[in-house]
């Protein structure tokens, strides 16, 4: 007993002590943003640039990590350390239900497991992708651009770390913009190309369309439980799902009814951060921006922040079964479609971002099943090895002198061994091939859903959760179809690039003056790229790409290493049963979800309904991972890598022309949507430009005629008549002043005189009287 | 021992070339120098009426106006020097400002 209360004594201390430095794991890429952002054009100088950016991120993570490993220490239901910084602002006085709401907003930063894990996620890989685009950008570093650049990135790892670690959800709020704003910024980096500029533009305004379902539902969460704070909401969420009825607005309903309104609307803010349909036509097209960004922002962390806050503001959602079936339907039919998408596009970048989008709807898929952290652990698996491949993708895109079209790579696997052993184990993540990480958190992602059907689940119909199955199981081959496509088209084969190098980004080691270690060939396959030294050296042509330097293959390669050993971090209960003993400690089970689940709130204890037989769990898991996914993966070996002339791809093409077109142009959706959104929204704008121009205008322009006219009649009595009775007074003043004015000569003897005169006169009068 | 009427007659010349000085010449320094014939001119009259009465509060009141002549001078003489500095000028016609 007192053991226990010293122990418990001495943790409370440590998370008091640890909370102390938990603002500086936001603040300090906040500082390096200010900083480089402010005088990095003065600086000229790279070095300190890479050194505050990196710096900051590197240090942030490190302070994530000792939070995190003191988060650990602590009992399980107490992990959790909150640091309330200032009273943001004060909104006690509205009306909230049953009553005036005494809620102040503070800027307060709470790290959890969740939060912490979503931390050390953004810190980490963020910093990765620092050091990256340390490599990337070396164009940039040369003309100006990079601190801009490198200041951006700060910003965006700054907000991302206020969504993640706020306490309340305004802290989230302001993140959640911070990170729509930098993501904007980021895709429209080189604004000097339209097509960049028109891409930020449409992320910003569709990611807009969601903030807004996402502040509705917020207030709506403000209204109803006046108050924001996680741990508030949490305590009460009970209580209020207990009541009879509430009313709001005039209209009563079911605390029930409301929450799933809630849970529609924040899922509508959901599928705008995270690209879901309808709303994912931004994330394509944002691959405009320089790859590190697609790595980090659109692939690895702001895109999740959708599922980390369905996961946050669970409460909610468990309590309301519809919006979940709206989550669970939305999810599978992304993760369906937009895999298929990913199936007919060239561009390698683009086929990471129909299969971003496809894994989201993957882990919107698993949220929407109930299975929250089994969506939450595809999250981190996700952003290992997708950040892996977008990184893979940029250095090919490097090596290959800015080339993105797949059909001109081919054979890359001689000249960067590093990249593509990375990106194959990546792949294999990806394609949920046991042991590596996709496996783990998809498979249990499909089965949470196929159990859900299994047990005619008490949050979704039954119906629905056998289609979302279905779906997610053939989004699953597409997936590991187009991705092995993707490693065939760039890794196997000869190289079909033209080898010129219009940007000058990698040179040849010969052409350096201090490359003599590297001179051994023409292709120089293991010289590293020299990015940095692009411009000092001449243009040579016809040399084939070649491996890219330490800077950019480190984080590719770190982050596969991620992918490959991340599953063993939520180890499947059901493997961990048919381990051998010694095994057992070795891999313990479901540590993620363990952590997780304090955070999840519990109506009421499962009840489970028929358990679903072991049988078919591991016989669906044996199907998922020995034949289906390397049977996708074998289809594509065959078509792509066995005959390389692609005939039978060419003749599928041949033969359903209009299935191709129709794939390769994404459905015309964004030809839809600009037919029947876009389109219309401009003539209606323009009409409320005419509208603005001839009545808006017209009637302020009156105005203003009116009181031109106005003011010309007051001009005309101002002069005429107040003027008149001034100059009149002043005439008068002037006119009969005329006699004495003479008397004031000025001079001084005058007066003399007059005095002189005046004493004479004086003494006369005195000396006659 | 020259009569009073003649001191009178000296002393009210000199006056009458202190005050014509005073009223014409157009030179400040001049007409301090002027204002001074004038002291001079009063002094030479108390003397000349104390010697006549035979009492010496006249003299007394001459050494007197002597002391306030070097004190009103140096006044005198500090403006015309202000005056200089400020306007370049000590022609007295070119110091107008208070013309009607």
């Amino acid at each position: 007993m007192t053991a226990d209360m010293t122990l418990a004594h001495t943790a409370a201390t440590a998370a008091s002590q640890a909370g102390s430095y938990l603002w500086l794991i936001p603040f300090l890429p906040l500082f390096g943003f200010l900083i480089n952002g402010l005088s990095g054009k003065k600086l000229k100088n790279n070095a300190i640039v890479d050194t505050l950016a990196l710096g900051s991120v590197g240090v942030a993570f490190l302070l994530t990590l000792w939070h995190f490993i003191q988060l650990i220490g602590l009992p399980a239901d107490g992990r959790s350390i909150h640091q309330s910084l200032w009273t943001w602002f004060d909104v006690g006085g509205a009306r909230v239900l049953g009553g005036l709401s005494t809620y102040k907003v503070e800027w307060a930063y709470k790290f959890d497991v969740l939060s912490g894990c979503m931390a050390l996620l953004v810190t980490g890989a963020g910093f990765l992708i620092h050091l990256f685009s340390t490599g990337y950008m070396a164009e940039e570093r040369n003309d100006g651009r990079y601190y801009r650049f490198m200041a951006y990135l700060n910003l965006f790892v700054f907000s991302m770390l206020n969504l993640v670690l706020g306490a309340n959800i305004m802290m989230m709020f302001l993140g959640w913009e911070g990170v729509g704003l930098c993501s904007y910024l980021l895709i429209g980096f080189y604004f000097d190309k339209e097509s960049a500029a028109i891409a930020g533009k449409k992320a910003f305004v569709t990611n807009r369309i969601g903030d807004f379902g996402f502040m509705i539902g917020f207030f709506l969460i403000f209204q109803i439980f006046g108050s924001l704070d996680y741990d508030t909401l949490m305590g009460s969420v009970r209580e209020i799902s207990n009541l009879p009825a509430i009313t709001l607005y005039g209209h009563t309903a079911s605390p029930t009814w409301w929450f799933n309104l809630i849970g529609c609307c924040l899922f509508v803010g959901a599928m705008g951060k995270s690209a879901q349909i309808p709303l994912y036509v931004w994330l394509p097209d944002a691959m405009a921006g320089p790859t590190p960004v697609s790595a980090l922002i659109h692939a690895a962390t702001m895109v999740t922040s959708g599922l980390y806050m369905i996961t946050r503001l669970n409460f909610i959602y468990v309590s309301a079964p519809v919006a979940l079936a709206v989550v669970l339907a939305f999810g599978s039919l992304t993760a369906f479609v937009a895999a298929t998408m990913g199936l007919a596009q060239y561009d390698i970048k683009k086929v990471l971002a129909y299969s971003t989008v496809s894994q989201l709807g993957f882990m919107f898929m698993g949220m929407g099943a109930g299975a929250f952290s089994a969506g939450m652990f595809h999250v981190f698996t996700h952003a290992f090895f997708k950040a892996s491949l977008f990184l893979g993708s940029g250095a090919v895109i490097a090596a290959c002198h800015h080339e993105q079209d797949m059909r001109n790579m081919g054979g890359l696997r001689k000249y960067m061994p590093i990249t593509f052993a990375s990106m194959g184990f990546a792949t294999l993540a990806i394609n949920g091939i046991f042991p590596f990480s996709g496996f783990f958190s998809k498979d249990e992602i499909l089965w949470k859903v196929f159990e859900g059907w299994y047990q005619h689940g008490h949050y979704t119909g039954p119906t629905l959760n056998l289609v979302a199955w279905i779906l997610g199981m053939l989004g699953a081959f597409c997936t590991a179809f187009y991705m092995t496509r993707l490693i065939v088209m760039t890794f196997y084969g000869e190289y079909r690039g033209a080898g010129d190098d219009p940007y000058h980004l990698t040179v040849p080691s010969e052409a350096h003056g201090h490359g003599d270690a590297h001179k051994h060939d023409d292709h120089g396959h293991d010289a590293p790229a020299h990015a940095d030294h692009g411009h000092d050296a001449p243009v040579s042509h016809g040399h084939g790409p070649t491996e890219v330097s330490w800077r950019m293959w480190l984080p590719v390669a770190i982050l596969a290493g991620l992918a490959v050993v991340g599953g063993f971090l939520n180890f499947p209960e059901s493997l961990h049963r048919v381990l051998p003993n010694f095994l057992k400690p070795v891999f313990p089970a479901e540590i993620f979800s363990k952590w997780i689940e304090p955070l999840l709130y519990q109506v009421a204890p499962v009840h489970h309904g028929e358990h679903v037989p072991p049988a078919i769990e591991y016989g669906l898991m044996f199907w998922a991972t020995v034949i289906w996914a390397p049977g996708a993966m074998l289809l594509a070996w065959i078509i792509y890598k066995k005959d390389p002339s692609w005939s039978r791809a060419k003749a599928f093409v041949t033969r359903f022309p209009n299935l191709f077109r129709w794939v390769n142009a994404k459905y015309y959706v964004d030809e839809f949507y600009e037919a029947a959104l876009i389109e219309p929204l401009k003539r209606f704008s323009a009409q409320l430009w005419s509208f603005d121009t001839w009545v808006v205008d017209g009637m302020v322009n009156g105005a203003a005629r009116t009181t031109l006219v106005w003011a010309e009649l007051m001009n005309w009595v101002d002069e005429y008549l107040i003027d008149g009775a001034v100059d009149l007074v002043e005439y008068i003043v002037h006119e009969t002043s005329g006699v004495f004015r003479g008397l004031q000569s000025g001079r001084v003897q005058h007066y003399a005189f007059v005095m002189f005169i005046g004493f004479l006169v004086f003494a006369f009068w005195k000396f006659l009287v | 021992m020259a009569s009073l009427n003649l001191v009178l007659l000296i002393s009210f010349l000199l006056f009458s070339i202190g005050i014509a000085g005073v009223l014409i010449r157009r030179n400040a320094l001049v007409i301090l120098m002027c204002v001074e014939l004038m002291l001079n001119a009063a002094n030479l009259n108390f003397i000349a009426f104390a010697r006549h009465s035979g009492s010496v509060s006249g003299q007394a009141f001459a050494l007197l106006v002597m002391g306030f002549a070097a004190a009103e001078v140096s006044v005198g003489l500090a403006l015309v020097v202000a005056l200089y500095r400020k306007r370049d000028t000590v022609q007295v016609d070119d110091i107008n400002l208070l013309k009607g």
